[in-house]
Protein backbone atom coordinates (compact mmCIF):
# COMPACT_ATOMS: atom_id res chain seq x y z
CA UNK A 1 0.00 0.00 0.00
CA UNK A 2 1.27 3.12 -1.08
CA UNK A 3 -0.03 6.00 0.32
CA UNK A 4 2.67 8.52 -0.27
CA UNK A 5 1.16 9.96 -3.34
CA UNK A 6 -1.82 10.71 -1.46
CA UNK A 7 -0.35 12.54 1.34
CA UNK A 8 1.97 14.63 -0.94
CA UNK A 9 -0.75 15.36 -3.24
CA UNK A 10 -3.15 16.23 0.28
CA UNK A 11 -0.67 19.12 1.60
CA UNK A 12 -0.74 20.48 -1.78
CA UNK A 13 2.99 20.00 -2.91
CA UNK A 14 4.34 18.10 -5.38
CA UNK A 15 5.29 14.83 -5.54
CA UNK A 16 8.02 13.58 -3.24
CA UNK A 17 11.05 14.28 -5.68
CA UNK A 18 12.51 16.90 -3.06
CA UNK A 19 14.09 15.10 -0.26
CA UNK A 20 13.93 18.21 1.59
CA UNK A 21 9.89 18.02 1.41
CA UNK A 22 9.44 17.75 5.35
CA UNK A 23 6.03 16.67 4.22
CA UNK A 24 7.08 14.03 1.95
CA UNK A 25 9.68 12.92 4.29
CA UNK A 26 7.21 12.04 6.74
CA UNK A 27 4.87 10.18 4.03
CA UNK A 28 8.06 8.20 3.34
CA UNK A 29 8.38 7.46 7.27
CA UNK A 30 4.81 6.56 7.49
CA UNK A 31 5.14 4.05 4.09
CA UNK A 32 8.44 2.55 5.49
CA UNK A 33 6.37 1.71 8.74
CA UNK A 34 3.93 -0.33 6.96
CA UNK A 35 5.59 -1.84 4.42
CA UNK A 36 7.72 -2.91 7.64
CA UNK A 37 4.80 -4.28 8.97
CA UNK A 38 3.66 -5.90 6.07
CA UNK A 39 7.07 -7.73 5.79
CA UNK A 40 6.75 -9.01 9.69
CA UNK A 41 3.35 -10.51 8.74
CA UNK A 42 4.60 -12.02 5.44
CA UNK A 43 7.31 -13.81 7.39
CA UNK A 44 5.42 -14.86 10.15
CA UNK A 45 2.66 -16.57 8.38
CA UNK A 46 5.38 -18.29 5.45
CA UNK A 47 8.27 -18.96 7.60
CA UNK A 48 7.11 -19.10 11.37
CA UNK A 49 9.30 -16.21 12.12
CA UNK A 50 9.33 -14.19 15.62
CA UNK A 51 5.78 -13.21 16.94
CA UNK A 52 7.70 -10.00 18.99
CA UNK A 53 8.50 -8.53 16.01
CA UNK A 54 5.26 -9.82 13.50
CA UNK A 55 3.36 -7.74 17.50
CA UNK A 56 5.92 -5.08 17.51
CA UNK A 57 5.76 -4.38 13.41
CA UNK A 58 1.58 -4.53 13.36
CA UNK A 59 1.54 -2.09 16.86
CA UNK A 60 4.01 0.40 15.14
CA UNK A 61 1.81 0.23 12.23
CA UNK A 62 -1.66 0.77 13.76
CA UNK A 63 0.26 3.71 15.80
CA UNK A 64 1.23 5.34 12.52
CA UNK A 65 -2.43 4.58 10.71
CA UNK A 66 -3.97 6.27 13.86
CA UNK A 67 -1.72 9.19 13.14
CA UNK A 68 -2.05 9.49 9.67
CA UNK A 69 -5.79 8.80 9.72
CA UNK A 70 -6.39 11.48 12.62
CA UNK A 71 -4.44 13.98 10.46
CA UNK A 72 -6.22 12.99 6.98
CA UNK A 73 -9.49 13.10 8.78
CA UNK A 74 -8.70 17.02 9.83
CA UNK A 75 -7.22 18.30 6.87
CA UNK A 76 -10.88 17.00 4.95
CA UNK A 77 -12.62 18.82 7.82
CA UNK A 78 -10.90 22.14 7.65
CA UNK A 79 -11.55 21.76 3.16
CA UNK A 80 -15.10 21.90 3.98
CA UNK A 81 -15.44 24.35 6.41
CA UNK A 82 -14.04 25.90 3.39
CA UNK A 83 -16.37 24.80 0.80
CA UNK A 84 -19.39 25.50 2.84
CA UNK A 85 -18.04 29.17 3.46
CA UNK A 86 -20.69 32.25 2.40
CA UNK A 87 -19.09 34.00 -0.22
CA UNK B 1 11.33 7.06 16.02
CA UNK B 2 9.57 8.64 18.90
CA UNK B 3 9.41 7.53 22.31
CA UNK B 4 6.16 5.54 22.55
CA UNK B 5 7.75 3.62 19.51
CA UNK B 6 11.32 3.24 21.33
CA UNK B 7 8.98 2.01 24.48
CA UNK B 8 7.59 -0.47 22.17
CA UNK B 9 10.66 -1.52 21.27
CA UNK B 10 12.34 -2.41 24.24
CA UNK B 11 9.59 -4.15 25.66
CA UNK B 12 9.68 -6.26 22.62
CA UNK B 13 13.09 -7.11 23.86
CA UNK B 14 11.79 -7.88 26.66
CA UNK B 15 9.25 -10.35 25.85
CA UNK B 16 11.92 -12.20 23.47
CA UNK B 17 14.41 -12.84 26.19
CA UNK B 18 11.68 -14.31 28.84
CA UNK B 19 10.79 -16.48 25.71
CA UNK B 20 13.99 -17.31 25.57
CA UNK B 21 14.87 -17.85 28.95
CA UNK B 22 11.64 -20.04 29.15
CA UNK B 23 13.28 -22.23 26.35
CA UNK B 24 16.32 -23.18 29.33
CA UNK B 25 13.53 -23.87 31.36
CA UNK B 26 12.10 -26.32 28.97
CA UNK B 27 15.41 -27.91 28.15
CA UNK B 28 16.16 -28.53 32.16
CA UNK B 29 12.65 -29.91 32.59
CA UNK B 30 12.38 -32.22 29.50
CA UNK B 31 16.12 -33.62 30.99
CA UNK B 32 15.56 -33.93 34.23
CA UNK B 33 16.34 -37.53 34.01
CA UNK B 34 19.09 -37.43 31.57
CA UNK B 35 22.05 -39.13 33.60
CA UNK B 36 24.45 -36.74 33.29
CA UNK B 37 22.88 -33.49 32.20
CA UNK B 38 23.77 -30.29 33.97
CA UNK B 39 20.77 -27.56 34.09
CA UNK B 40 21.18 -24.43 31.63
CA UNK B 41 21.05 -21.30 32.91
CA UNK B 42 20.81 -17.66 31.33
CA UNK B 43 21.66 -14.16 31.88
CA UNK B 44 20.01 -11.25 30.94
CA UNK B 45 22.15 -8.46 29.72
CA UNK B 46 21.46 -4.66 28.78
CA UNK B 47 21.77 -4.34 24.83
CA UNK B 48 24.54 -2.37 23.38
CA UNK B 49 23.76 -0.59 19.82
CA UNK B 50 26.91 0.71 18.23
CA UNK B 51 28.54 1.26 21.52
CA UNK B 52 25.70 2.45 23.92
CA UNK B 53 23.16 0.91 25.61
CA UNK B 54 19.82 1.05 23.82
CA UNK B 55 17.60 0.49 26.82
CA UNK B 56 16.33 -2.87 25.46
CA UNK B 57 17.25 -6.09 27.20
CA UNK B 58 19.05 -9.38 25.63
CA UNK B 59 19.84 -13.04 27.29
CA UNK B 60 23.39 -13.48 27.53
CA UNK B 61 25.16 -16.76 26.91
CA UNK B 62 23.86 -19.87 28.00
CA UNK B 63 25.85 -21.31 31.17
CA UNK B 64 25.44 -24.49 33.31
CA UNK B 65 24.99 -25.13 36.42
CA UNK B 66 28.44 -26.57 38.11
CA UNK B 67 27.04 -28.00 41.28
CA UNK B 68 27.59 -31.63 41.71
CA UNK B 69 25.20 -34.39 40.11
CA UNK B 70 23.28 -36.55 42.22
CA UNK B 71 25.04 -39.75 42.72
CA UNK B 72 21.94 -42.25 42.07
CA UNK B 73 21.27 -45.67 42.90
CA UNK B 74 20.35 -47.94 40.56
CA UNK B 75 22.63 -51.37 39.79
CA UNK B 76 20.13 -52.05 36.67
CA UNK B 77 21.03 -48.76 35.28
CA UNK B 78 23.42 -49.20 31.64
CA UNK B 79 25.39 -46.36 33.10
CA UNK B 80 25.65 -47.63 36.23
CA UNK B 81 29.61 -48.10 38.03
CA UNK B 82 30.83 -51.02 39.78
CA UNK B 83 29.17 -49.65 43.18
CA UNK B 84 26.00 -49.16 41.06
CA UNK B 85 25.87 -45.89 40.72
CA UNK B 86 25.70 -43.45 38.14
CA UNK B 87 25.39 -39.76 37.76
CA UNK B 88 21.74 -38.02 37.41
CA UNK B 89 20.91 -34.22 36.40
CA UNK B 90 20.87 -31.70 38.59
CA UNK B 91 17.91 -30.36 37.57
CA UNK B 92 15.44 -29.37 40.47
CA UNK B 93 11.89 -29.38 39.21
CA UNK B 94 10.52 -27.21 41.67
CA UNK B 95 13.18 -24.71 41.12
CA UNK B 96 12.39 -24.83 37.52
CA UNK B 97 8.94 -24.62 37.97
CA UNK B 98 9.42 -21.27 39.67
CA UNK B 99 12.21 -19.78 37.33
CA UNK B 100 8.94 -20.40 34.51
CA UNK B 101 6.38 -18.91 36.93
CA UNK B 102 8.83 -15.87 37.35
CA UNK B 103 9.17 -15.91 33.80
CA UNK B 104 5.42 -15.98 32.70
CA UNK B 105 5.13 -13.37 35.59
CA UNK B 106 7.93 -10.88 33.45
CA UNK B 107 6.35 -11.52 30.18
CA UNK B 108 3.18 -10.64 31.64
CA UNK B 109 4.57 -7.30 32.79
CA UNK B 110 6.07 -6.49 29.47
CA UNK B 111 2.52 -6.93 28.18
CA UNK B 112 0.72 -5.00 30.43
CA UNK B 113 3.00 -2.14 29.46
CA UNK B 114 2.98 -2.76 25.50
CA UNK B 115 -0.72 -2.44 26.07
CA UNK B 116 -0.20 0.59 27.96
CA UNK B 117 1.96 2.73 25.46
CA UNK B 118 -0.65 1.44 22.92
CA UNK B 119 -3.55 2.99 25.06
CA UNK B 120 -1.21 6.20 25.65
CA UNK B 121 -0.97 6.42 21.49
CA UNK B 122 -4.58 5.84 20.66
CA UNK B 123 -5.51 8.58 23.49
CA UNK B 124 -3.40 11.25 22.11
CA UNK B 125 -4.84 10.52 18.67
CA UNK B 126 -7.84 10.77 20.21
CA UNK B 127 -7.13 14.17 21.12
CA UNK B 128 -6.58 15.46 17.53
CA UNK B 129 -10.12 13.55 16.53
CA UNK B 130 -11.97 15.96 18.90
Amino acid sequence: MDLQPILAGMGGMPAPSTKTNPMADAAQGFADVLREAEMQAEAALTTGADPHALVTAMAEGKMAIETVVSIRDRVVEAYQEILRMPV
Amino acid sequence: MNDLSNAINVLSSGMRSQGRRLVHIAENISNADTPGYRRKTVDFQAMVDGGRRSGAVEVGPVRLDRSDLPRIHDPDHPMADEGGYYDGSNVQLVVELADAREAQRSYEANLKMFEQVRRMSSQLMDVLRR
